[in-house]
């Protein structure tokens, strides 16, 4: 990636349209690193999330289960 | 004192993640692919991380044959589920890289289309367990599955070394790419941080395996009333 300082860009007689579609490129190659780096935690946040709502539900399988055992056992 | 390590081992990762994240955006970009280049900082870890997930699960599904143990069933199946988040982790961030790149989103190249198989054969293994009722056969079943799915990882490793790939070729022991020194501590501080992650995950999710035999335990005693 080079970002060519104003007198190198005239000496290669670089047009402002190059310009233009070269700070594009820059623009959404940091875009998509972005997104990149969202995704990758996003992947993580969304498992830890899928994992406590497990936990949760297991929890209370547990209690409903033992209460149930508790109810019978006193019958 | 085990919820405290865990908590205490997760926070240290992410924070180690996180500065990361702000000492690669002051990093230069590569001279080629520019800024987009640093996603490697993420994929490359998510992607050992996954298939060193692949590799325990495969050890605790032998040891689970040889030992009839149910704690290596337990460990196989922990470790294959967050192995498969990291996976889809690599995955989604290939693919964004691939976008800038190849101008695609996806190219059935070698080593992309050996990591989806991965991450499918690995899919089936969770889904597999869910169709089985009966505890011992659905371990036994899902080990040989795992035993099976393995087989995917080295030819995902060895791919972009033994095949003529789009991906690009090793940065790490090759003699075709090299890596800056700091630029390669940054990638082995990620990748010890996804380990931590990946070893947190695990033990959550092995407690919820012990949950889930409980539950089983007192469903056959409520049956036995």
């Amino acid at each position: 990636m080079h970002v060519f300082p104003p007198i190198v860009l005239l000496a290669q007689a670089v047009s402002q349209d190059d310009i233009i579609r070269e700070m594009g490129r820059l623009q959404r190659n940091y875009q998509f690193l972005s997104y990149g780096l969202i995704v990758a935690w996003l992947v993580l946040v969304v498992y830890v999330l899928m994992m406590a709502s497990r936990e949760r539900r297991l929890k209370r399988e547990i209690a409903n289960l033992k209460a149930m055992l508790e109810e019978r056992q006193r019958k | 004192m085990r919820n405290k390590i865990l908590y205490l081992l997760g926070t240290a990762a992410i924070l180690i993640l996180a500065r990361n994240i702000y000492v690669i955006s002051g990093l230069p970009g590569e001279e080629d692919q520019g800024a987009i280049f640093k996603i490697i900082f993420f994929h490359v870890p998510l992607a050992i991380t996954a298939l060193t997930c692949g590799t325990v699960a495969c050890a605790a599904s032998i040891l689970f044959l040889v030992k009839k143990d149910f704690r290596y069933d337990a460990l196989a199946v922990s470790v294959t589920e967050v192995g498969l988040a990291f996976l889809a982790g690599n995955l989604l961030t290939g693919s964004i890289w691939a976008r800038i790149i190849w101008g695609v989103w996806w190219a059935w190249d070698v080593r992309l289309t050996s990591a989806l198989v991965c991450w499918i054969l690995y899919a089936s293994y969770l889904m597999i367990r869910r169709a089985i009722e009966e505890p011992t056969q659905r371990a036994t079943l899902a080990a040989v599955v795992s035993i099976f799915a393995f087989i995917d990882v080295p030819i995902v490793i060895l791919s972009i070394r033994l095949f003529r790939t789009q991906h690009p070729g090793p940065v790490f022991f090759s003699s075709t790419g090299s890596f800056p020194h700091d630029w390669s501590m940054i990638m082995l501080w990620n990748l010890i941080a996804m380990f931590m992650l990946g070893a947190v995950f695990t033990m959550i999710r092995l407690g919820q395996e012990e949950a889930h035999r409980e539950i089983e335990a007192l469903r056959r005693e409520a049956h036995a009333f």
